[in-house]
């Protein structure tokens, strides 16, 4: 049997709320395959960003383990799960997060230079995603000069110009209208399949359900449901 | 990589980086021109009292204290031929000792000075006695500073009566005129003094070849009975005065540096603040702790850079003008300061470069310490903003 891409094994995660505790997540089991393109659904304090915040390395469950392709999250030291986010996982948050000082290209140059990799070098690669996700003419703006929707498609061209194995979208389609959300769908849905990365989305937007292979409910920090399309493409 | 996202970062501040980069380049102005103005009073007068009065050093008789002017007839001494055969460039001999004049018929104790007419190390606008022969006349001619004229209310071509003691305790007095009144830069020797030749000064007191000091160029070795003196010995009082000075000087200096580290300081601390979603976002993308700390480090040590460039221009320009006007300090005529009616600034490139790199660290350090706690940060609550409350 192939090795899961992530393993979450009965994960706990509790936090501190003033004097008391509060336990964002039940003793979470899941595993996720390579290519998934998938979500995480649910209504809001349902756990959701806890789960993808835990997948991403960037914050540790209070008990149970997180493996990446069988490597345990929990003993990583910050130093390594700051390489671990930056060699293999792509963000994308709900407010985009953009660095507002720099151009789009600069933008999505950013995770190649941080790897290392020398501006000239990638240049062709960082163009060819722009070109991808529709921003060739937007390219020496700044993020205060684009649209919510174009903002998206930069950062979801950040997320995958390193080539990684996973992406986190935190409610990516929350702050956009429905027909950039579309658009926005759509081209994960491609570049999923292009790039062969795993997506999993934390969302409570509907829209999402339509393009995701498997969906997993939570609510009240414990998994609802764990659905996967069939060959007809019907959930079951 | 680290230092193009610094300097990106840096400009992407916009005003809050000018202000910054301004608040430092003035600190740095301010404190190198405070040095310099502190070695431009100085230096002015350790030069006006050089070229004066102390030369390279006095050769006097052991205990002489001018200070105490009953001592002074108790104190000359024959130039010894050590001396006495240096050029005049080199030596210059003078004769004081105490005497009275009676402008308007009050009395005014004086010190009468008699300086050699062939010296040229000491610089004195005595040009008048020097067109005079070794022979008295009628009256015995003399030269007054201008400090001592609006004393005495004397004026060129006055006579006044005037009256010392020679060698053999015989007081005599004699009709004086005053052959020039002459601008004297130097106080000590303005206020209360008349100036002789040293030969007409000799003949009225029986003192020949007798001289209080010699002046010279510098320490000719030991000499029998002798003292020398050296240029700090000579201005130890003046130089302890201003070296005082210099401590507020210092104090001033510190609490300068103090306001500017506070002000960078405070960007650093907003800028943490203000960033932290940007600092979050960092760590997502797999920043590590070291290399944000070392990327905010990095961002206020360029802004200590700039601001150092900027200071450099700045600084040329306003040190430029305030060369071409100088600090009026003529109310400082009054005192015994022997300096100019302006104060220009004297700057060391040593001093610069010294106050340049206290000051970088100091900035690059209190850039640093607020940005330790990015290590510590929680990156889920630094994205939501909320890592640093």
């Amino acid at each position: 049997m192939n090795t899961p891409l992530i393993k979450i094994d009965r994960v706990v995660k509790v936090y501190r709320v003033g004097s008391e505790n509060f336990t964002a997540l039940h003793d979470i089991s899941l595993e996720i395959n390579d290519g998934a393109f998938m979500s995480f659904v649910g209504p809001s304090g349902s756990g959701k960003t806890t789960l993808l915040n835990l997948v991403g390395g960037l914050d540790q469950p209070t008990s149970g383990e997180i493996f990446f392709k069988n490597s345990s999250l929990a003993k990583m030291s910050r130093e390594k799960l700051a390489f671990y986010r930056r060699e293999n996982i792509g963000f994308i948050f709900q407010t985009f997060n953009l660095l507002q000082v720099y151009s789009v290209y600069e933008n999505i140059l950013f995770p190649l230079l941080l790897n290392g990799d020398k501006e000239p070098a990638v240049r062709d690669q960082v163009m060819n995603l722009v070109e991808k996700v529709g921003l060739l003419t937007q390219v020496k703006k700044r993020p205060s000069e684009l649209s919510g929707g174009q903002c998206q498609r930069v950062a979801i061209a950040r997320a995958l110009v390193k080539n990684p194995s996973l992406v986190l979208a935190d409610e990516p389609t929350a702050n956009l209208d429905a027909e950039n959300s579309f658009h926005i769908l759509e081209l994960m849905r491609d570049l999923n399949r292009q790039f062969h990365a795993a997506f999993i989305f934390s969302t409570h937007d509907e829209k999402v359900t339509r393009y995701v292979n498997r969906e997993v409910g939570l609510d009240d920090g414990r998994i609802t449901w764990d659905k996967r399309r069939n060959g007809a493409g019907e959930f079951e | 990589m680290i230092l193009r996202i610094a300097w990106k970062n840096f400009i992407g501040q916009g005003m809050r980086a000018v202000l910054n980069t301004l608040v430092t380049a003035l600190t740095l102005i301010a404190v190198v021109f405070n040095i310099s103005m502190y070695n431009g009073f100085q230096g002015q007068v350790t030069r006006n009292m050089v070229r004066t009065d102390v030369a390279g050093g006095h050769y006097r008789m052991k205990d002489f204290d001018i200070l105490s002017p009953t001592q002074w007839e108790d104190y000359t001494f024959t130039v010894p031929d050590k001396i006495r055969d240096a050029p005049p460039n080199e030596r210059a001999e003078v004769l004081v000792l105490q005497g009275q004049i009676f402008p308007k018929r009050r009395l005014f104790p004086v010190q009468l000075r008699g300086i050699a007419m062939d010296q040229s190390l000491i610089d004195l606008p005595l040009d008048k006695l020097r067109e005079l022969g070794p022979e008295i006349g009628e009256k015995v001619a003399v030269v007054i500073g201008q400090k001592m004229a609006d004393k005495a209310h004397l004026n060129v071509g006055d006579t006044v009566v005037m009256k010392w003691r020679d060698k053999y305790g015989v007081v005599d007095a004699r009709d004086a005129f005053v052959a020039d009144v002459v601008p004297i830069i130097n106080p000590r020797i303005d206020d209360g003094l008349i100036w002789l030749r040293l030969d007409h000064l000799r003949q009225l007191t029986s003192r020949p070849n007798e001289v209080s000091w010699v002046a010279v160029n510098g320490d000719r070795g030991p000499i029998e009975s002798l003292e020398f003196l050296s240029q700090e010995e000579l201005m130890q009082d003046i130089l302890n005065l201003i070296e005082h000075d210099r401590r507020y000087s210092k104090i001033m200096w510190v609490i300068l540096i103090f306001l500017a580290g506070i002000g960078v300081f405070n960007t650093q601390i907003l800028n943490i603040f203000k960033r932290q979603k940007e600092i979050g976002t960092l760590m997502a993308l797999g920043m590590t702790p070291r290399q944000l700390v070392r990327l905010f480090t990095l961002e206020g040590s360029l802004a200590a850079l700039v601001s150092v460039t900027v200071a450099l221009v700045l600084g040329t320009l306003i040190f430029s003008w305030f060369q071409s006007v100088g600090l009026d300090i003529s109310h400082l005529r009054e005192t015994s300061i022997p300096v100019n009616e302006r104060i220009l600034l004297e700057i060391r490139p040593l001093e610069v470069l010294w106050s340049t790199v206290v000051i970088v660290s100091i900035m690059i350090l209190v850039s640093w310490i607020p940005v330790r706690k990015i290590s510590r940060l929680d990156p889920t609550l630094a994205l939501r903003g909320k890592g640093i409350t």
